[in-house]
């Protein structure tokens, strides 16, 4: 996934501004910076909820920043999502929640088939013996597992995830991470943003820092350090 | 993570199902849940729908009506019928009949007696009831005088007129205002009624579009997710197409059925009075009418759900 010289205009506020930035496949990288710094907006551009002023955006190949709008869904299914309000629906338990997305997406698919391959994701982030809850039967650190559950069992090759431990106790949240590491490790960019700084710094991993719709540092992973924005908070 | 199951390639009818128990699942077997759900708010959409079906299908009834009215009107307006006295002799009515083939407007003048006129009478919607409720014979001998133009009709019946065989007290056919009048009242009679209409479907097709847009944010959560994981587009508007389809057709078959009903009454009121009621509608004819209700009814219904989904769900 890459950024070239990316603008995001909103009437006279610039949210976004010459952003150049990559993600390698099974990279994990974080997103952070003080609020209004761009970080929603940049997501919001690689799923292409909205679209660039000026500048490319390439998913896995695609150009999301002209895409026809008939092929935006096969954009979408490169792209995992994850939310603070983790967005499961009520009506359904959490092994449909999961197979939904999948069939939902491709009618090929059996309910046999949806199922297992729920199932297993489901089993991938522990909660396997939660299968058949309502989301209002669990807590929001295993609905969140739901939501990455229902995010990546297509595979898919970008996971990007917005404040994924906002609603999370600290312990829960560092759980939720871990998670997202192991993630990254089979092969799926993850690209989090977060105000999370104490996982940030204790993950190691890159980190691009925002502010006024810049970016205004990317470290690479393995270098401990505090955030220019921390510092200037 | 979530494996892809690696194994054989499922057999392609074993596909084909799964597809079309998908697909009925989550477009028709979703929209018709939702509308059984949404009955309340799509209530009003269905009631204008059909409000506007059925009023469109009265006045197809009116129109198939007026059509056969207006024919008969026409064809009947350049015949002159000159009714003769009971009593007229015949050298009377030969010379009327030699001074009506004389006029060069006149193509043809034929004498129909009052036996031809009673059988003609009956074979007439409406006036046998009328001719078998008299004790003799009511209707009058006739010269039937085809006219070249309908403009001269005025002159001949002037000329007719003089002749002593003429029957006095209805002297013939012609009413000079008639015809023109009644192309007047047809004429006004569409133009309000298709005024009245393209009125009656626009508030159908706001009140549907509204009723589809309240569906679209009463599953606003359900959307969201699906197209965050990249549903295609048509699984995402289909469902509420559907939905739309299915209130059309709703409203189709209720105005289809009541103007059948309407159809089927005044025919049977025809058949069982002296006054034509309803000339030229059928059975057939209001079977076909109800039958394009339908039809038009699930057009209207995708159609202005299309229109609400393409304007109120962002791709």
């Amino acid at each position: 996934m890459e950024f070239v010289g990316v603008n995001r205009v909103y009437g006279q506020v610039v949210a976004l501004d010459d952003c150049f930035f990559r993600l390698m496949p099974g990279e994990l990288t974080f997103l952070v910076g003080p609020s209004g710094a761009g970080k929603t907006t940049l997501l919001r551009l690689i799923n292409r909820e909205i679209k660039p002023t000026c500048g490319e955006v390439w998913v896995d190949g695609m150009p999301a920043h002209d895409l026809p709008a008939r092929r935006l869904a096969e954009l979408r299914r490169k792209v995992g999502v994850v939310f603070q309000d983790f967005k499961l629906l009520a009506r359904l338990t959490a092994t449909e929640n999961v197979a939904f997305a999948l069939q939902v997406t491709d009618l090929k698919i059996s309910d046999g088939e949806a199922r297992e391959r729920a199932l297993d994701a489901l089993d991938a982030v522990g909660l396997h013996n939660r299968a058949g809850h309502y989301p209002d039967q669990l807590s929001g650190g295993q609905q969140q597992r739901v939501a990455i559950a229902r995010a990546v069992v297509s595979q898919p090759p970008l996971l990007i995830a917005d404040e994924p431990t906002g609603n999370l106790d600290q312990e829960t949240a560092w759980q939720i991470m871990t998670l997202l590491e192991d993630i990254a490790k089979f092969g799926t960019a993850v690209l989090i943003a977060t105000h999370n700084m104490e996982i940030v710094n204790r993950l190691q991993r890159r980190v691009l820092t925002m502010a006024a719709g810049r970016v205004v540092d990317d470290r690479p992973a393995g270098r401990s350090a505090r955030m220019m924005w921390a510092a200037s908070s | 993570m979530g494996g892809i199951l690696v194994g054989p390639r499922p057999p392609r009818w074993r596909t084909f199902r799964t597809v079309a128990r998908n697909g009925s699942r989550y477009l028709v077997g979703s929209a018709v849940r939702n509308w059984v759900r949404n009955l309340g708010s799509t209530a009003p959409a269905l009631g204008s729908m059909t409000l506007l079906l059925l009023l469109l299908g009265l006045g197809l009834l009116a129109v198939l009506v007026g059509q056969t009215v207006a024919a008969t009107e026409a064809r009947d307006a350049s015949v002159l019928h000159v009714y003769l006295r009971d009593n007229a002799t015949d050298v009377d009515v030969n010379t009327l009949t030699a001074r009506l083939q004389g006029d060069r407007y006149v193509q043809s003048v034929t004498y129909v007696s009052k036996d031809q006129a009673l059988v003609r009478a009956q074979s007439r919607p409406g006036l046998p009831q009328l001719a078998n409720a008299a004790e003799s014979n009511p209707f009058p001998a006739s010269l039937d005088v085809q006219i070249r133009s309908i403009d001269r009709v005025g002159s001949v019946d002037a000329l007719a007129r003089q002749s002593p065989a003429v029957d006095a007290g209805v002297p013939s056919s012609y009413d000079p205002t008639a015809y023109g009048k009644f192309q007047q009242v047809l004429f006004w009679s569409a133009a309000i009624g298709i005024a009245f209409l393209l009125l009656l479907a626009f508030i159908a097709v706001t009140v549907t579009s509204n009723s589809i847009r309240a569906a679209i944010l009463s599953r606003r959560d359900e959307i969201g997710i699906m197209q965050l994981v990249g549903a295609p587009t048509w699984m995402i508007r289909g469902p509420f197409v559907i939905e739309g389809a299915v209130t059309g057709a709703a409203a189709g078959t209720l105005a289809g059925l009541l103007a059948l009903a309407v159809a089927v009454a005044a025919v049977e009121a025809g058949a069982s009075s002296f006054a034509q009621i309803a000339p030229g509608l059928t059975l057939q004819a209001g079977l076909a009418i109800a039958l394009l209700l339908l039809v038009l009814g699930l057009t209207l219904g995708s159609l202005s759900s299309l229109g609400s989904v393409r304007r109120y769900l962002e791709s």
